[in-house]
């Protein structure tokens, strides 16, 4: 290997200075054998000067810059020339690698390439170009009385939300978009499908309002009850607890269809899956801290009206609207008929959090009525099914009735009057559904399936 | 000592609510209120973490408020000597007790939806109402609110 002092051409001196490296090391290079225009090509392809110092090291050490036997026969087959693998091994390649890339097939060209690309293992090249990026700059959300909530922060660009959304990849509303990267899979586009003006603020407060049940909850103040009721309690909690399941899954499942256009819509209807989950936790709790267990599952022909939705405003409205304004009820009546303090926090608490799924369907359903009148009809066929599996779960699921029945009479001996309860809040539960329907412009008063109306005339 | 009701007595409570951590632990309120008692009416104002306002309205504001509680004198006379003899309410004068036991319910609104706030804020507004444990309350004759 030769160290006697090499003549520098311009050209390679002129890109030596260019790429910053220092003269010396140019001329240790070409002692070492290397030409002028192989070392220009290494600063092209972006190898630093630290990187040919080491290489060089290496090859004057005979460590591991020295290609190897095995590699060389390796390159040779695989038809890389011994300059592109020092560069590779210069730029930090370990052996093993470029043996492995070589057995993949990865051509001489596609190797080149790779490394002028900068990630063929050097550091890439500082590129500040993303600073340039025309987003909407100097924004200043300010804190409100609510903290800095997502209203808050949609100012500008940033908070018009347009009512079809065109980008299928995952980029945020407000961000610039950049060609070639691939789509999410999303099949919602359309604000009119999705939105409520509610979501934002209820977003937030439903971060606000959120409560522990592991901790909250007094749950020593459950003392022993006679069979009947704790059967009937552990009874209401399994049918609650796996309602509340149910929920969460189609919510988990139509989640990622929702373009990140409508982010707000996204994050609120995260806050409902995690509120589904502290209820299905806390109404599982319930049933096996009192010497009880759980009972019947439930026979679920309502579930697979929302399971078996063919669209969001299909599954909202029946979930939000129809099924959660009866168990909205069935939290206040249970409430109300608490045997302890803790079986009053959970209900009470709960029935705060299903308020707000009932105030995202119902304004959901005035948004889209308003934005599609064409929607009608469509909306009452969805509460029809909805209502009609209703009104067969309520024939077949005898244990989840007659448990409640026993809960608000007090005793198994009381049960009759405990139906006449129950039937109240039935029909408590469909006055306040058609009210709440009437607001968002959609009258069933005529419509209501006859055996739900039967429960108002009683 | 505050006597109910008068915006001298729900600014009383109103003050003990503000400064209470526990009131706002239990989150954000969003909602104006209104209080019947009699013919006499008041309008709560909550907004984030308190209670903003408290004035005395008349029947036609009824129709902007999100919701109003109703009830006779006596029942609410009932509830908070209730609350004062408990520190809160036992589990027959809870708000939402009080709203099944009444057919015309206790939480009243012109809109089915806003009326919904009721439930969403509940525990707050019962936490209201439960500061009044707190306060020494006279209690107006039945015949100053019945005009």
């Amino acid at each position: 290997m030769a160290n006697e002092t090499a003549t520098i051409p311009d050209a390679l001196r002129a890109k030596a200075q260019e790429k910053a490296w220092p003269l010396d090391l140019v001329q240790q290079a070409l002692g070492a054998g290397a030409t002028p225009e192989q070392l220009i090509g290494y600063m092209d392809q972006g190898v630093t000067a630290d990187q040919a110092r080491q290489f060089l090291a290496a090859q004057a050490g005979g460590a591991a810059g020295a290609v190897s036997d095995e590699l060389k026969a390796r390159a040779e087959s695989a038809g890389w020339p011994l300059d592109l693998v020092q560069q590779a091994l210069a730029m930090g390649a370990a052996e093993a690698d470029l043996i492995r890339y070589m057995d993949m097939g990865v051509t001489a060209d596609q190797a080149r390439q790779f490394m002028m690309s900068g990630q063929g293992g050097g550091a890439p090249e500082v590129d500040l170009s993303w600073m340039q990026v025309p987003t909407e700059w100097n924004t200043r959300a300010k804190p409100t009385k609510h903290g800095l909530t997502l209203e808050a922060i949609n100012i500008g660009k940033y908070g018009e939300v347009p009512d079809t959304w065109e980008y299928q990849t995952e980029m945020p509303r407000g961000a610039v978009p950049i060609p070639g990267v691939e789509g999410m899979g999303y099949s919602i586009y359309e604000k009119q499908e999705v939105w409520s003006d509610l979501c934002a603020p209820m977003y937030e407060e439903a971060i606000q309002r959120r409560w522990r049940p592991a901790t909250d909850v007094p749950w020593t103040t459950i003392e022993p009850l006679p069979d009947d009721l704790e059967r009937a309690i552990c009874q209401i909690c399994t049918h609650l607890s796996e309602k509340a399941q149910v929920e969460a899954d189609v919510i988990g499942r139509w989640e990622p269809e929702i373009s990140y256009g409508y982010h707000e819509v996204k994050l609120y209807l995260a806050t409902v899956v995690f509120e589904d989950a502290r209820a299905v936790e806390v109404f599982r709790k319930r049933a096996l801290s009192n010497g009880g267990g759980l009972g019947l599952q439930a026979p679920g022909w309502s579930f697979r009206s929302v399971v078996d939705a063919r669209n969001f405003s299909e599954f909202a409205v029946i979930q939000f609207v129809l099924q959660d304004s009866l168990t909205l009820a069935q939290y206040q009546y249970g409430e109300k008929y608490a045997k302890n303090p803790a079986e009053q926090f959970i209900f009470a608490r709960a029935m705060q959090d299903k308020a707000r799924h009932i105030a995202y369907g119902i304004s959901h359903l005035k948004y889209a009525l308003l934005h599609r009148e064409d929607r009608r009809e469509e909306f009452q066929r969805y509460f029809d099914k909805g209502e009609g599996l209703l009104v067969m779960d309520d024939a077949k699921d005898a244990a989840t009735r007659e448990a409640f029945a026993i809960y608000f009479g007090g005793s198994k001996d009381k049960i009759a009057e405990g139906m006449q309860i129950y039937k109240q809040m039935r029909a408590r539960a469909l006055d306040q559904y058609l009210a709440r329907l009437k607001w968002a412009t959609l009258d069933r008063s005529d419509r209501l399936h006859p055996k739900l109306r039967a429960y108002l005339e009683d | 000592m505050p006597t109910f009701p008068s915006v001298e007595w729900f600014n009383a409570i109103r003050e003990i609510t503000n400064a209470d951590p526990a009131f706002r632990q239990l989150g954000t309120v969003d909602a104006v209120i209104g209080i019947k008692v009699g013919q006499k009416i008041f309008e709560l104002t909550f907004e984030a973490f308190e209670c903003t306002n408290v004035r005395e309205a008349g029947e036609n504001d009824l129709r902007d408020m999100d919701f109003w509680l109703e009830q006779s004198y006596d029942q609410w006379k009932e509830m908070l000597e209730n609350i004062k003899r408990n520190g809160a309410a036992d589990l027959s004068h809870t708000l939402n007790t009080i709203d099944l036991s009444m057919p015309e319910g206790f939480a009243r609104s012109h809109d089915g939806y806003r009326r919904d706030a009721f439930y969403r804020f509940n525990q707050s507004i019962q936490d209201f109402f439960n500061a009044s444990a707190k306060i020494d309350t006279t209690f107006a004759p039945p015949e100053a609110v019945a005009a």
